[in-house]
């Protein structure tokens, strides 16, 4: 049973822009897999199918399979807690007053006693650097903790897949090193959506090219991002760090 | 960051700082009570808390000029509506009235709002079983106030660079458009808040 | 018009308190029952955005500035029981965190401008709109709406203030309502303006609060009902009683009917001061009334200009 299936996808947006067409993959339990592909391929689209958010109203026909069990509307909820989706904006997701409720909004969501939610989010605040911040204001935080506090968000519920779009948007190559090394340590199935092909080099052993809505290539990463006919067709490049030696060695 | 001028001082560390939120808030209302209520020919209240207001701000570590500051300040209507009342028999009390009952609360909501940090203004209205959809509405609406401040200066930066007139009808229509994308944006990021919070188990 | 604590006398202070708890929790129901959550965040944004908006100066000739109110830029977007949540968590958040607005005068503050303006304006400019077919047509119906609720809300505020014994109602009526007659223009140019920047982007928004009920289904007729009363109580205790004493006119009427036009006059629970006259001021408010009918046709003529301005005709838009 593959953790994530997706069979022949296809999504329209309400003013007809054809988003995906005719999507299929399969990822199993414990990959990583780099989703990469130019500005309006559809990979933001995709990432918000695999935990229901897309289709706005679930249709008859279900083409994503989370571990086995069809999106439909009457698994929405179970879905959700299996499967965390980290969104572009951080201001987006954070919109507690607090960093602690925050946090705590997803277990009491799924409405988990209050100690219990103590417990979860006391250990999903330390599970991400931010120990005792629980009582700070969104407002006051960094690029950097902002993602972090997105991601406790997230992972106090204990995914089991982790959706993750343009994680590394706006931080600096410190910020960078810490959530990789903060997603290194995470077991999770993940699938990140990303422009930042260092990440992807430094994470995912495999990586899916997506342009126009369609899969135009999907196999080991290393293969693909060394492939520099194929990235420049899709607008891509292959990545720096694939193209000369890092001093600090080849791989971080 | 500089949007602290919403939220300076409810940080701080002092012994009021630290006083539980409901007592501050019921303590307050108590104080506006008397202030309102009292007829100003009863003297002997106000001096009283006057006195008290004082001693608390000193307590609190609060900059005194940020309270007088605001004090100066005052709002148009207030001047308008002290002057036309003393156009009318004992205009003269009635206007030391609303002045100096108006001061005093005034005080006392900014020393309320100065020691507490808004989470836990927004706890002691749960606690009182303020409708919570209410609630809500509030916590969503503390929590953008800044991002929209910030975005609104940004726009706000990027039009005067590129403006040469800055007088006349072309400000009145570049500040309307200015609001006019800022709702845009607002509904925009309440769309995708909502996915966000639809995708962490909302319902 | 935020009025401090201070300014209103208990009466004055429970029955507007009274109004605006039957107001904001009528709305709490209303959406209650039609809300989709996705309403929440949205209703939540805008009220940081009137919040924001508010702070905003617009530079009016003579070094001073003008501000919005947004009561019908709101209602027009989001729909009439949406938009008083909004104002009233506005009002709210503004009182606690700045005292803008006193404490216990947040009843009155909220029925003036979270209720009042709110709904007269919105009232008014459903009933303008309705024979109205031309987009253009519209947005005067707007500028005029929101120009009436300022106004409107002036009144109610001026009426609070007599029925206190602060301000008598003959100096309060031209001073406040006076001043507020010019300010409305500057709500109305600001809202026409800005529903103009949002229609021109994205014109579907300005279907938002007809989705729910405002141009398309018919609205209980229940609610308007209760609404409409909320108002009219509202004016009957606040208005009446002092607006009822200058039209001459009127009281012939009525007496030629046989109706003891002195029971009109008498405020409902009398204030000290309810029949002072200031000597030589009492026209004021003559001049103040006509200034007012005044100031609504040149209102409506202004937004017709702006209108012309503002919207381009059908035709010459490269669709």
């Amino acid at each position: 049973m593959a953790a994530i299936e997706l069979q022949s996808l296809c999504f329209s947006y309400p003013d007809n822009r054809r988003a995906l067409h005719d999507v299929s993959l399969r990822i199993e339990a414990g990959e990583s897999v780099g989703l990469i592909g130019p500005n309006g391929a559809g990979k933001s689209t995709l990432l918000m199918h695999l935990n229901g958010i897309l289709p706005e109203a679930p249709s008859g026909q279900p083409s994503v399979f989370i571990q086995g069990v069809p999106i439909t509307k009457s698994s929405l909820r179970q879905v959700r807690r299996e499967v965390g989706l980290l969104f572009q904006d951080p201001d987006d997701q954070i919109f507690c007053p607090t960093v602690y409720e925050d946090v705590a909004f997803g277990p009491r969501q799924f409405g988990l006693l209050e100690k219990d939610v103590n417990d979860l989010v006391r250990e999903a605040l330390i599970k991400v650097g931010l120990r005792g911040s629980d009582a700070r204001s969104p407002h006051h935080l960094s690029a950097g903790e902002k993602q972090r506090v997105c991601l406790a968000g997230i992972l106090v519920c204990r995914p089991k897949i982790l959706a993750l779009d343009e994680p590394t948007r706006g931080l600096d190559p410190r910020g960078k090193r810490q959530l990789l090394s903060l997603l290194r340590s995470i077991p999770a199935t993940k699938i990140i959506a990303t422009h930042d092909l260092e990440l992807v080099v430094g994470l995912c052993r495999r990586a899916i090219v997506l342009d126009e809505g369609q899969i135009v290539a999907d196999g080991p990463a290393m293969t693909i991002l060394s492939n520099e006919e194929l990235m420049l067709a899709h607008g891509l490049e292959k990545p720096h760090i694939l193209k000369h030696a890092h001093p600090h060695g080849n791989i971080p | 960051m500089h949007h602290d001028f919403l939220d300076r001082f409810s940080r701080l560390d002092s012994p009021v700082h630290r006083l539980p939120a409901a007592l501050k808030m019921a303590a307050a209302l108590v104080c506006i009570l008397i202030v309102v209520i009292t007829p100003l020919r009863t003297i002997y209240p106000f001096p009283v808390v006057a006195f008290l207001l004082i001693l608390v701000i000193a307590l609190s570590r609060v900059p005194a000029l940020f309270f007088l500051k605001r004090l100066l300040v005052f709002e148009p209507f207030v001047i308008v509506v002290a002057a036309a009342s003393l156009l009318q028999p004992g205009g003269g009390m009635t206007c030391a009235s609303i002045i100096i009952k108006s001061t005093l609360s005034l005080t006392t909501v900014l020393l309320v709002s100065n020691t507490t940090p808004f989470t836990e203004l927004l706890g002691v209205l749960r606690r009182i079983h303020t409708p919570p959809a209410f609630l809500t509405l509030i916590a969503l609406m503390y929590r953008y106030v800044f991002v929209l401040i910030d975005e609104m200066q940004r726009m706000k930066r990027a039009r005067l660079s590129r403006t040469f007139v800055t007088r006349g009808m072309g400000s009145w229509r570049s500040i309307s458009v200015i609001i006019g994308q800022l709702f845009l944006r607002s509904t925009e990021r309440a769309e995708r808040i909502f996915a966000a919070m639809s995708a962490r188990g909302w319902r | 018009m935020h009025i401090p604590d201070g300014f209103l006398d208990t009466k004055t202070i429970v029955a507007t308190s009274a109004l605006s708890l039957l107001g904001v929790g009528r709305a709490l129901r209303v959406l209650k029952t039609q809300m989709s959550p996705r309403k929440v965040p949205l209703m939540g944004l805008a009220a940081a955005f009137i919040f924001v908006a508010q702070m905003i100066n617009f530079p009016v000739a003579g070094g001073t500035s003008g501000h919005l109110l947004g009561a019908v830029l709101v209602a027009v977007l989001l729909g009439p029981s949406e938009a008083i949540l909004v104002m009233s968590v506005v009002l709210i958040v503004q009182c606690f965190l700045f005292a803008d607005g006193g404490v216990l005068a947040l009843g009155a503050n909220i029925f003036n401008m979270g209720i009042l303006a709110t709904l007269g304006g919105y009232y008014l400019y459903r009933l303008v709109a309705l024979p109205i077919k031309s987009e253009r047509g519209k947005f005067v119906a707007v500028a005029f709406a929101a120009w009436f609720s300022t106004v409107l809300a002036a009144v109610c505020c001026t009426g609070e203030l007599a029925w206190s014994g602060t301000v008598p109602w003959s100096v309060g009526f031209p001073a406040m309502t006076g001043i507020h007659i010019l300010i409305g223009v500057g709500e109305a140019l600001i809202t026409a303006l800005v529903l103009a920047a949002i229609y021109a982007t994205r014109p579907d928004l300005l279907s938002i609060g007809a989705a729910s009920g405002a141009e398309g289904e018919a609205r209980p007729l229940g609610g308007v009902l209760i609404n409409g009363s909320l108002i009219i109580i509202g004016l009957v205790l606040f208005v009446l009683p002092f607006a009822s004493r200058w039209p001459d006119g009127l009281e012939k009427v009525a007496s030629a009917i046989g109706f003891n036009s002195k029971v009109l006059a008498r405020p409902l629970i009398p204030s000290p001061l309810a029949d002072y006259h200031v000597p030589g001021v009492g026209s004021l408010s003559r001049a103040t009334a006509l200034a007012g009918i005044v100031g609504a046709i040149l209102v409506f003529g202004i937004s017709f200009v702006l209108a012309r301005i503002v919207i381009s005709k059908p035709k010459d838009r490269i669709s």
